[in-house]
């Protein structure tokens, strides 16, 4: 039997999104608007979505990319963020670097990337792992620089050598820092996955959501934010069990974590 | 001399520190002499207490022994090889502790013996009973998270131990101690050095417990900092607390270097 605290926490996601909906219904309902079904017109929309064979594959595609771009991306920043943290040359080597691309939205970049690699899948993935690179190399680039010097000394004294401290060392004690740049990362994927099929309309989810608005398709434009949403709540909510397992040893313990898992 | 002191094998220098000098340079740009020309040499087998008020150098100095840090002038040798660099016949049990937070308890007793690649099950059971030995079996499984700051200094002091290092090199492995803890830990380390014989470099801040682990007391000054005096205790072996406490020659040994000290802050009040 689940003590009640328990039990509401629980409940506490499930119970956000069912308020979230009512509230639609009742705008929708109240505002009479042709663009803008309600709560439950959009949802009578996602089975025929998610039926369709054509619309399916779209939104493959997009998962696709994402976790090819997402992946790669957390693969290249890691270590670039933690090498970072641990050289002064390294690190003023990239900083210049990442702090002209920092800023700049990457959504702003597809126009030349499209010039030069086309509107297909490359150009796509490459804006994703743009997206994801910067917070994963930030917190990546934290986390290192914040590892206790005598930490590292009490390694060398034991005789792990300079790669097996950036290895056993830095990366396990930088782990719950470089996690939440990967949480971020994850949703900055989704983010940029539907902005460049916004702009470079040719598959994915993203593309669906613009060609129903173009149609006019309200109903079918509201169900693809459902999806959209639901598919970024799913993430994440995975994303942080993982993280939280990996991470316990350091988490506070009566700290109330801020997923929907 | 008593027996068991006459018995030690003849004694030969293990580490030298020859006219070590260091010199940080401080946010301010303004250069800072921590160490001014410390010569010292430490015999094989030893139990040299380092004494000094707070800021004096003494944690530097065992960094430059440890290799950790290089110094501005002069050098350190182990056994007539000059000190480039850590390793593991110099085992450090720093001041912070330096768990891995991410190992257990055992995990961090058995980092070090694994990284020499002993057998998992061997290291195993050398770290459980080192684990025990300091006092905290039942916690084997817990993270340094889930301890007081006493208990994660005896996890460092047995994580450290279990890569059995030549020199042990201790940076005030008592401060966050109660008193009883304290007394008890003081026992085991002397049971474990009279046993194995180590080599201990340890600093203190405590003027008793200098006096009563060690062989050597090196007595430091401040700003810039030296070795103000060497004192050799000559106190039987094996040492009991209770025993000691009430040995004319050991309170003499007490008063006398808590007198140099309090002569050492007037001469640097007047000056
Ligand atoms: N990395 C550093 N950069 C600049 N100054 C330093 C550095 N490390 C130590 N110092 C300075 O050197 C002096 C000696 O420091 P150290 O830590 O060795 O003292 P200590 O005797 O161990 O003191 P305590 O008993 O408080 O631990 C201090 O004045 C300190 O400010
Ligand atoms: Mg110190």
């Amino acid at each position: 039997m689940m003590p009640p605290t328990a039990l509401v926490r629980r409940a506490a996601p499930v119970l956000a999104c069912i308020g979230v909906l009512a509230l639609w219904q009742v705008a929708a309902l109240a505002l009479k608007n042709d663009s803008f079904p309600t709560a439950v017109e959009a949802m009578r929309a996602i089975p025929a979505i998610l039926g369709d064979k054509e619309a399916l594959i779209n939104i493959m595609a997009s998962l696709r990319r994402m976790a090819i771009g997402f992946g790669v991306a957390v693969l290249v920043s890691i270590p670039l963020g933690l090498m970072m943290g641990r050289s002064r040359a390294v690190a003023a080597f990239f900083n210049p670097l990442l702090m002209v691309i920092y800023p700049v939205p990457k959504a702003a970049l597809m126009p030349i990337i499209m010039l030069w690699l086309g509107v297909g899948d490359i150009t796509k993935t490459l804006v994703i792992f743009l997206g994801v690179s910067l917070p994963v190399i930030y917190h990546s680039f934290e986390g290192a620089k914040a590892v206790e010097e005598k930490m590292l000394w009490s390694g060398a004294a034991m005789g792990l050598s300079a790669i097996q401290r950036m290895v056993r060392i830095v990366l396990p004690a930088a782990l719950p820092e470089i996690l939440t740049g990967c949480r971020t990362g994850l949703v900055l994927a989704l983010i940029t996955m539907i902005t460049s099929e916004m702009i470079a309309r040719q598959s994915g989810a993203g593309n669906i959501l613009f060609n129903a608005l173009d149609m006019g398709q309200y109903d079918t434009v509201f169900a693809m934010i459902i999806i959209v949403g639901a598919m970024g709540i799913g993430l994440d909510a995975i994303f942080e069990r993982v993280r939280a397992r990996l991470v316990r040893w350091s988490e506070p313990q009566f700290d109330m974590p801020l997923s929907f898992s | 001399m008593t027996e068991p002191v006459a018995i030690r094998k003849a004694a030969s220098a293990i580490i030298e520190i020859d006219r070590v000098s260091q010199i940080f340079q401080t946010s301010a740009r303004k250069d800072h002499l921590a160490l001014s020309d410390i010569s010292l040499t430490i015999d094989e087998g030893a139990f040299v207490s380092i004494l000094g008020p707070s800021g004096c150098g003494k944690s530097t100095l065992l960094y430059i022994v440890g290799g950790f840090v290089s110094p501005t002038d002069g050098a350190a040798k182990m056994k007539g090889k000059t000190i480039t660099g850590p390793g593991p016949d110099r085992g450090p049990v720093f001041q912070e502790f330096a768990l891995f937070p991410w190992k257990t308890v055992l995990g961090n007793v058995m980092y070090g013996p694994r990284q020499q690649r002993v057998r998992a099950s061997e290291a195993e059971a050398q770290s459980r009973g080192l684990i025990e030995m300091v006092g905290l079996k039942g916690y084997e499984n817990f993270y340094p998270k889930e301890l007081s700051g006493g208990m994660k200094q005896r996890v460092a002091l047995a994580r450290t131990l279990a890569y059995h290092p030549e020199v042990l090199l201790m940076d005030e492995p008592f401060g966050a101690l109660d008193a009883h803890t304290r007394t008890r830990l003081q026992n085991d380390l002397l049971n474990i050095w009279e046993r194995d014989r180590k080599t201990v470099l340890f600093v203190t801040h405590s003027v008793d417990e200098a006096v009563f682990l060690s062989d050597k007391v090196v007595m430091m000054s401040k700003s810039p900092g030296r070795i103000r005096q060497v004192i050799d205790v000559d106190l039987p072996r094996p040492r009991r607390r209770n025993e000691l406490l009430l040995e004319p020659r050991y309170q003499k040994y007490v008063v006398d270097i808590e007198r140099m000290f309090d002569e050492s802050d007037e001469a640097g009040s007047t000056s």
